[in-house]
């Protein structure tokens, strides 16, 4: 038996996963990362658009601060999320992004002087403040108040990726790469590490570790058509849900983005509608004025990919060999905009369709796009039931994000969340031993041993490609964008037989090293039980709350379901998760539920709202007019930090003489519209 | 010199040289051709662009000091020493390297590259020819001209070594300059480079074409054999 | 202004097209294979790529055909392979791009192979980062994370995003003869990197650092200036100019 032993163990090399590792061994321990691939090539990269953190540099970002930041994330998660993690985060978020430049993030920066954007498909000219050149960026994103998505061009995630695995390469933190995590060591109490298998050489490694940390992203490849990576399967969440004692949080909150083009699903910005793009169906026909006469293509992500989904049930998409889409049509836009503005676009179409969005249309439809589900975690990062296990990133569910994610707010979830679930993970290491009992660690490589000595041996005849093509279509035909109660049973009657099927998988390649087979196969039956929780939990929440919406319950109801869905897999024979719920109370929340702003306002109040909310007067009321931001947000809802993440962050606003509307710029409106 | 020569910068030295030599070389071979190329203009042209090559002006009785092409002759030889040293630490010299190159050559279809290894062979066909030809001319330099040369391409059978000797270096040098002015970043945008590369062939065909014409045009001047 | 209807997908791919593939197949690990070319055929589909030919050739046809994919949308580098004598990243290339039908693909020559068309450009990475200390050596001096940061001249980021677009892919390093014929030489994505952070004026090595890393044959003295990097470079980086940047840079420390 190969053992391997740590400090810190984490499980993925992303973005989240490295920020961990990098402060384990920022306090001298030993550290230790697993990956599927090379960290570079994780699926972080693949975020363009930026991440939020209200440094309020630019014109449209001052009066930012951390306040707002709080509101709109709450706002944006319909209140499913913690709000004191929300609160944790956006204080947090400034200095990760500040950290990430001294590690090499080239951000982009400030240019004072006018300079011309296109806000409302209206040319409208800013006037940056010359103290602000040279500062942070930031670009406008859905759902948010102020200009606060600090970016680098178009490939932030990208920049933030390979500063991180840099920073962690300069630190000498080794990574193992291609290598898979299939099993938790745990003795039901305490997690001990994992049991891997090298996808090169087939070989079994126990690494056993004070703190286990699952940093394994998302579970979009549950769906057949996703824009992650292929590697965002959910096996992190597997590895929790097998423990049969760790829980999965909120796994039926799955986002679905309106425009990825088909068949590859990889996605087209949101900057297309925003600067005019159309959507068009089979017969060209302009449909969302007739759903949407207001807002039209520009509703929320949510409500667009809502509505195509409802125009193609009718029949009105266009059939391809890869199943029906619809058209986005930026043509009018002119050349010269989408070589200058969209050039990213353009790219994707030329390469992937072959096609010029000058002159053709792009064929998209709404396709899975993040994961707020995930493995369930305290404030602190870690497993309520499983102590030693931690989670962080897309991959857990710590909650900043509830039904719904922000845009913007994931890419800063991966590092925020790692840097305060990072200093906890390594207090973890440094107050507890090393714990061995190789008798244990036997046991659970043993069953990986058995597992995969059945299916390659076993005799079985199910393929495991077939049922996971099946298991894919079954999700995205019934536990998609829109769900009902007959459509989600048929899910989760289906997904069951698949399980049930899965146990009986046999390999046409034999080979016990590098054999992507006997991977897959590894996968399916993990990746059944997370489409599971997910079904389940659908088919459990009679509402309709951020991302996840129910035909046959349209309203959001605090009063029944204000509430976190927790799944666990106790009984490993079992065909279903078992669902508990974890209540959230309004009387702790700093921002009492109500109306999120934008989309339907038709929600049954929690009964403790007008409680709560006269509660808040008064506290305020008490602490009178002088008190400051601060004072007034501690007598609301305290929250703790580790004592290094403590300090306010200074803002430019701060270190100005003058205030700063008189050094500011100016916005003006140019009257033509485009 | 402000600082000591650095032996820890060597190889920027090596490098440094190899272009400027390769540069020197390149331009004193397309003006050495076009001064033999004065035999189109027949042979009192040539006579001379001879004479005044070995300084006629200078002498006294106008004959010039023929020794002055031999000590150009060892100049050249000096520069080709200079440049094919560091070039021949680039040239695959073992098998394995071989191996690779061959591999590396056959699966991945580049341009450029081929050019490369034009550029080497080229470049060892000099290696060989170059010091005959150095020779020749060196250790009789007064037999330069008309019926000198014209003996000695067409009677000696020298054609036989002028020849490869042409096509070699004329692809060799017009290549390295292309390389040279890539390599040192005097082409910004990748359109200098699409019409550098054009004007290297043209280069390479022009003198070919003026080399071979003035081979031929010593042929008169040959006296019969036999 | 005229209303085009139904561009299609299908305009991009002749429906019914039969493609042949030749595909390179070893797996070092198994006694006694030997590297073969295995021809497989497959009904084209409109808007294929070679991502999506793969994975049918491995679901339909042969389940150990190894290959690797992540983003399959361009970005993440995972994927370069030749393709009929190009080296490239096989996700975004459409089957359409070759008219006869017949795609043969081999692993990027000059990396560890895993088996077929699966190669270990990661450890190669790593390994390179690690030998020329690829990362920013911040500047002397505290930095605070709460403090206001410092400004930075913003061409001078948008010039070091531009070089750092390099996803690791490998293209380069396999196009690049000089690397096949010594191992030790660092390739474009080893000069390209280092490029990269001595224009960042947050970096605190000197030229004189620099040319202790790549002021010699392996380093940029090493390149013959073949221009395999720049000629088949996915994303388009200046190779050429950087490379030749860094020689000028590092000759100059002669004077």
């Amino acid at each position: 038996m190969k053992l391997i032993y740590t400090d810190a163990l984490i499980v993925g090399a992303g973005l989240a996963g490295l920020r961990v590792a990098i402060a384990a061994k920022e306090r001298g321990l030993d550290t230790l990362v697993l990956s599927l691939i090379p960290a570079k090539r994780s699926h972080s990269a693949a975020a363009q658009g930026g991440m939020q953190a209200s440094l309020g540099n630019a014109l449209k970002g001052m009066g930012d601060d951390e306040d707002v930041h709080f509101q709109d994330t709450v706002k944006g998660s319909d209140w499913g999320c913690d709000q004191s993690v929300v609160r944790m985060f956006t204080h947090c978020a400034p200095k990760a992004v500040r950290e990430l430049a001294h590690w090499g993030v080239p951000w982009t920066r400030v240019t004072a002087g006018p300079r011309e954007v296109i806000v409302n498909a209206q040319k409208v000219t800013l006037e940056e403040a010359q103290a602000a050149h040279g500062l942070i960026n930031a670009r406008d994103f859905g759902g948010t108040q102020k200009w606060r998505t600090c970016y680098t061009a178009d490939g932030t995630g990208h920049s933030l990726l390979y500063a991180m695995d840099n920073k962690a390469i300069s630190m000498d933190i080794p990574v193992h790469e291609r290598v898979e995590a299939l099993a938790l060591i745990h003795d039901g109490k305490r997690c001990h590490g994992v049991i891997a298998r090298c996808l090169i050489t087939g070989e079994l490694r126990a690494y056993v570790a004070k703190a286990t940390t699952i940093a394994t992203g998302g579970y979009g490849r549950i769906y057949a058509v996703s824009t992650n990576a292929v590697i965002c399967e959910g096996m992190g969440q597997a590895l929790a849900l097998e423990t049969g004692v760790a829980t999965l949080g909120n796994m039926e909150a799955v986002q679905f983005h309106p425009t990825a083009i088909v068949p590859v699903g990889i996605l087209t910005t949101e900057g297309c509608r925003g600067d005019g793009g159309l959507l068009r169906d089979k017969d060209g026909y302009r449909f969302m004025p007739d759903y949407e006469p207001e807002k039209k293509e520009l509703a929320s992500r949510d409500v667009v990919s809502r509505r195509m989904t409802e125009h193609i049930r009718k029949g009105k998409g266009v059939d391809s060999p890869y199943g029906p889409h619809l058209w986005l049509d930026i043509t009018l836009l002119g050349r010269k905009h989408i070589e200058t503005n969209l050039r990213e676009v353009q790219e994707i179409c030329e390469n992937f369709l072959g096609i010029d969005p000058v002159k053709d249309w792009i064929p998209v439809r709404p396709t899975q796009h993040y994961s707020m589900g995930g493995v369930r975690t305290d404030a602190k990062g870690q497993s309520p039931q499983l102590w030693g296990l931690f989670s962080v990133g897309e991959a857990a569910c710590w909650d900043m994000h509830g039904f719904n994610r922000l845009g913007g707010n994931s890419l800063a979830e991966t590092v925020v969340g790692g840097m305060i679930v990072g200093k906890y993970v390594a207090d973890f290491c440094e107050c507890n031993n090393l714990e061995v009992d190789t008798g244990l660690v036997q046991l659970f490589m043993d069953r990986v041993g058995d597992e995969i000595d059945a299916l390659i041996d076993g005799g079985g005849s199910e393929s495991p490609i077939v049922l996971k093509r099946e298991m894919q279509r079954i999700m995205m035909d019934y536990v998609g964008i829109f769900r009902n109660g007959a459509e989600l049973d048929k899910a989760v009657a289906g997904l069951k037989v698949l399980l049930e099927r899965s146990r009986r998988l046999g390999l046409k390649c034999n080979k016990r090293h590098a054999n992507p087979e006997l991977v897959e196969a590894l996968r399916v039956r993990r990746m059944l039980k997370v489409a599971l929780t997910v079904a389940c939990g659908a088919a459990a929440r009679t509402e309709s709350r951020g991302a996840h919406a129910r035909e046959d319950y349209p309203q959001r109801n605090d009063r029944d379901w204000l509430k976190r869905t927790l799944a666990s897999w106790p009984d490993s024979e079992a065909l279903e998760p078992v669902l508990h719920y974890e209540a959230l109370d309004v009387m702790q929340m700093e921002l009492p539920p109500g109306y999120r702003g934008y989309g339907a306002d038709n929600s049954i109040a929690h009964p403790d709202t007008e409680r709560r909310s006269a509660q808040i007067a008064a506290i305020l009321a008490e602490l009178g007019d002088d008190a400051d931001r601060y004072t007034r947000q501690r007598a609301l809802m305290p929250f703790d930090l580790p004592d290094s993440l403590a300090p306010r962050n200074e803002r430019l606003c701060d270190t100005l003489a003058t205030p700063l509307t008189s050094v500011a710029g100016k916005i003006s409106t140019g009257e033509q519209a485009l | 010199m402000a600082k000591r020569l650095n032996l820890t910068k060597w190889y920027a030295y090596l490098d440094v040289c190899q272009s400027l030599s390769g540069v020197l070389l390149a331009v004193f071979l397309w003006t050495h051709l076009l001064l033999v190329s004065s035999i189109l203009l027949g042979g009192e042209a040539m006579a001379w662009v001879a004479r005044t090559m070995e300084l006629s002006f200078l002498s006294a009785d106008g004959q010039g000091y023929p020794w002055v092409v031999s000590l150009i002759a060892i100049g050249v030889a000096g520069l080709a020493l200079v440049h094919a040293v560091p070039a021949l630490q680039k040239m695959p010299l073992t098998l394995r390297q071989h191996a690779a190159l061959r591999t590396q050559m056959h699966s991945i279809d580049h341009g450029d590259t081929r050019l490369w290894y034009w550029q080497a062979l080229t470049g060892g066909v000099i290696l060989l020819l170059l010091p005959v030809h150095l020779w020749l001319i060196g250790s009789a330099p007064e037999t330069i001209g008309p019926q000198g040369s014209g003996h000695r391409i067409w009677a000696q059978g020298a054609w036989l070594l002028y020849l490869p000797l042409l096509l070699a270096v004329e692809l060799h040098a017009a290549i390295g300059i292309y390389r040279v002015v890539l390599k040192w970043g005097a082409a910004r945008g990748l359109d200098t480079r699409i019409w550098l590369k054009k004007l290297k062939t043209l280069v390479s065909l022009l003198f070919i074409a003026i080399g071979l014409a003035s081979l031929l045009a010593f042929l008169p001047y040959a006296p019969l054999a036999g | 202004m005229t209303t085009r209807l139904i561009p299609t997908v299908t305009d991009t791919g002749s429906a019914g097209r039969r493609l042949t593939f030749n595909i390179f197949r070893f797996d070092p690990q198994e006694n006694g294979d030997k590297p073969k070319m295995v021809s497989y055929s497959l009904d084209e589909t409109p808007g294929m790529t070679i991502f999506i030919a793969l994975n049918r050739l491995r679901d339909e046809q042969d389940s150990s055909l190894q290959f690797d994919f992540v983003c399959r949308a361009g970005i993440c580098g995972s994927c370069a392979m030749v393709i009929n004598g190009l080296p490239t990243l096989a996700c975004r290339t459409l089957t359409t791009r070759y008219p006869k039908g017949e795609i043969t693909l081999m692993p990027l020559p000059g990396f560890e192979l895993i088996g077929d068309l699966s190669v270990n450009t990661g450890k190669f990475m790593r390994q390179l980062a690690e030998r020329l200390q690829l990362w920013l050596h911040p500047r002397e001096g505290e930095q605070s994370i709460h403090a206001l940061e410092q400004a930075m001249d913003p061409d001078e980021a948008a010039r070091l995003y531009e070089l750092e677009r390099c996803v690791e892919c490998g293209v380069c390093v396999s196009a690049c003869a000089t690397k096949q014929m010594r191992d030790t030489f660092v390739g474009a994505v080893g000069l390209m990197k280092i490029a990269r952070f001595e224009l960042d004026s947050r970096d605190g090595r000197s030229v004189e650092d620099f040319y202790h890393v790549i002021g010699n044959q392996d380093g940029v003295f090493g390149c013959m200036t073949l221009l395999g990097c720049q000629d088949n470079c996915p994303k388009d980086l200046p190779h050429m100019q950087q490379i030749a940047y860094l020689r000028r840079k590092m000759a100059m420390t002669l004077l």
